[in-house]
């Protein structure tokens, strides 16, 4: 599922670049780019969420984490 | 080798136990007494009809400073008293001392309003026999002739008010604490401005225990610096513009601008240096991830995007050489910011909701401790209240105040009440709350937002303009409640103080107007800054509202789809991107902050940052600062306070006091 998100944010993010640079920024690809956008970072949370269930990713509230 | 993924839940989690000053255990306990209360009415009220007075003769009311005068009086007269005051009666006496002195200036409207429906202005433009009834009795009554508040003319405009006030109550109480359990409780957002405002109160407080701690040593120096840094850049203006003609500012007020000097090779770039280095204390709060996106993305705005590429494919095509950072600003934003900020705060919306669904869906299989992301358990005896509880509040709340819109414009089509109350406010308000939770202010407003309304329900009386809006932002109050938490203080103790003062301050607060529109007519000279501005004021409303009688509006014209989708979809590219290469979501947040703002405001920020960062750090140890700054952070708000009210009431007795010539 991680890989999958990460392909449909990559997808959506070269959809984007390529809606600005090819088809003068018209804003019904730049919409439908974010649609696919929003279905990768959807999948990236539930990825998360779910990996927490497992027991893989369980936080302890290390003060490092998320550090500069 | 492959970075280690640091989930969001984890990082969020840390930073939020960053700002847990007591990591998480607490105690929580009333901070409603009877001592609190009489103490917050008497120092409100002793201090209200001052605060009223010098709004109308100065423009600045001066209640910023009046809470931590009470608060500090409360101290010394506890000390005295051989008893201590605990850090929740304290919190609680900052909130209520606010809300007293605060309270005239809720019906300044009436006052306006019949000042306004007499001017020439608003007979020109032909308002002045449109204006409704429920906001101010007509020119020629007698409650408007005889200044007197207290005239059974004035009963439908205060009925109305109250009305309106009594249903916002039920409305902002729920919304805010419905948005706070999904933010602080469930999504652990470390709402990093918050425990300047709880450590203040708790440093305070340990000065009438028997043991001082380091709070109150570092409060001190907090308020010294901020004694001597309010002097020299509020106070050496305000007391040598009592004596000369141009006052002297030590450092240029508010900032020193380069935009005219970078324009060489950065045309449509702006840079305006912030002089305020009080700043630095919230870049010591800030997250540093934040602060650093921040401003390398603002950077690269003014010095690459603007210039290089907006400039050169004439989508910033206003811009003129000579402007200075009011005037790029200006027309930069009504080329492409605006409509780019737009699409910037929607993309909020939707990484937050992506963020929270996921773990609204797992609530049902997962049994977390209160305190943990992810839960909706609440600590013990924080005095919670139920959500479903809280639920029909608001739908009573929203529901009697669209019935009160209705009634005031019968006219007025109502699916855009419904629009704006059951959509636009929750998605708002959300963007809001968690704007506050990460970065500690509101991103943006959408700008013209009545005048687009307006427009499009094809509405063309005069009325629709003086009635109130159910478009609402409960999502910046959300950040009390989480000092509440910190302070330890009961949610219960603070909703019943709040309800038992209000009708004692809407009675006091009518009847201080009341007997200060007696004094003179406002304006008049007896009122200086009524007396220059309203005129202005006035010209400035009729405008407004008879703007759109031609359906001409160039705001409404600068906002552009194709720009809004831009801002939109790059954000979330931007938070996509950053996923996945596993790299902290908090730097996707500074960067979408930071697209397009000034870097030259966010230097002493930047500043602070550093400092703490590599120095304050390796000096006390990570845990040590971050309890530190916060309270060092509300001693240098107490000490600049102090000195802006000590120097505004030094300058404003010195323009009552009349020379004469012999």
């Amino acid at each position: 599922m991680e890989k999958l998100a990460s392909l449909i944010i990559i997808i959506g993010t070269v959809l984007w670049l390529f809606s600005i640079i090819v088809l003068e920024a018209r804003w019904q690809w730049q919409m439908f780019s974010a649609l696919v956008l929003t279905v990768g970072i959807f999948c990236a949370h539930f990825w998360e969420e779910l990996r927490d269930t497992d027991g893989t990713g369980e936080s302890d509230g290390t003060e490092e984490s998320g550090d500069e | 080798m492959a970075r280690e993924r640091v989930s969001q839940a984890d990082e969020w989690q840390a930073w939020a136990q960053r700002y847990d000053i007591e990591g998480g255990i607490r105690t929580f306990e009333s901070g409603l007494t009877v001592k609190v209360f009489v103490g917050a009415l008497f120092v409100g009220l002793l201090m209200m009809p001052g605060s009223i007075y010098l709004s109308y003769v100065s423009g600045e009311s001066g209640a910023g400073a009046a809470p931590w005068v009470a608060v500090i009086l409360f101290t010394e007269l506890a000390r005295r008293s051989f008893t201590t005051a605990r850090r929740q009666e304290l919190y609680m006496l900052l909130g209520l001392t606010g809300a007293a002195v605060g309270s005239g200036l809720q019906y300044r409207n009436f006052i306006w309003y019949a000042y306004f429906i007499n001017t020439p202005q608003a007979a020109s433009y032909e308002i002045a026999d449109k204006i409704p009834a429920w906001i101010v009795p007509a020119g020629d009554s007698v409650g408007v002739l005889t200044r007197s508040l207290l005239h059974p003319d004035w009963f439908l405009p205060i009925a109305v008010y109250l009305a309106g006030k009594l249903l916002g109550t039920l409305r902002f109480v729920s919304g805010q604490y419905i948005l706070f359990r999904l933010t602080a409780d469930l999504e652990r957002l470390p709402y990093p401005m918050a425990p300047i405002s709880a450590q203040g109160a708790t440093a305070l407080a340990e000065t009438t225990g028997k043991e001082e701690t380091w709070r109150w040593r570092v409060f001190s120096i907090g308020s010294m610096a901020g004694l001597i840094w309010g002097f020299l850049y509020i106070g050496v203006p305000s007391l040598t513009g009592v004596m000369m003609s141009q006052p002297i500012q030590i450092l240029k007020i508010p900032w020193i601008d380069f935009t005219q000097s970078i324009e060489g090779f950065a045309p449509t770039g702006v840079f305006a240096f912030r002089t305020d280095f009080g700043q630095m204390l919230i870049g010591f709060v800030m997250p540093f991830p934040i602060i650093m996106t921040e401003f390398v993305t603002a950077m690269a705005s003014q010095f690459i995007l603007n210039p290089q590429i907006l400039y050169r494919f004439e989508i910033l095509h206003q811009w003129k050489p000579g402007l200075d950072v009011r005037g790029v600003g200006l027309y930069n934003g009504l080329d492409f910011w605006m409509s780019c900020n737009m699409g910037k705060s929607f993309s909020f919306a939707i990484i937050g909701m992506a963020a929270s669904i996921p773990m609204l869906f797992k609530l049902r299989k997962s049994k977390k401790r209160a305190g943990e992301r992810g839960s909706f358990a609440t600590p013990p005896n924080r005095g919670d209240f139920p959500i479903w509880l809280m639920g029909a509040m608001w739908l009573i709340g929203m529901g009697g105040f669209i019935w009160l819109i209705h009634w005031m414009v019968p006219n007025f089509p109502i699916s855009f009440l419904l629009g704006y109350a059951f959509l636009y406010t929750p998605i708002n308000s959300y963007i809001t709350a968690r704007t506050f939770g990460v970065l500690g202010r509101d991103l943006f407003e959408i700008p013209y937002l009545h005048e687009i309304t307006f427009i499009l329900s094809r509405y063309e009386e005069v009325d629709i303009w003086f009635a109130p809006l159910p478009d609402e932002d409960y999502g910046r109050g959300t950040q009390s409640w989480r000092v509440l938490e910190l302070t330890g203080t009961t949610f219960t103790s603070n909703l019943a103080g709040t309800l038992l003062i209000m009708p004692i301050l809407l009675v006091s607060g009518i009847v201080v107007l009341h007997f200060i529109w007696k004094i003179a007519p406002i304006p008049s000279a007896q009122y200086p800054f009524a007396q220059m501005m309203w005129p202005i004021n006035a010209t400035n409303e009729c405008l407004w509202k008879t703007s759109l009688r031609d359906g001409n509006s160039q705001m409404l014209q600068a906002i552009r789809g194709d720009y809004v989708a831009a801002g939109f979809t790059s954000s979330l590219a931007i938070y996509g991107i950053l996923w996945v290469f596993k790299l902290p979501s908090m730097w996707s947040y500074g960067i979408i902050g930071g697209l397009g703002a000034d870097p030259g405001s966010m230097v002493t920020r930047l500043l602070g940052a550093i400092i703490g960062r590599f120095y304050m750090i390796k000096r006390f140890g990570m845990r040590r600062w971050y309890m530190f700054n916060p309270v060092l952070a509300a001693g240098f708000a107490c000490g600049v306070g102090l000195i802006g009210m000590g120097t505004v009431a030094i300058a404003l007795v010195s323009k009552a006091v009349i020379v004469k010539p012999f």
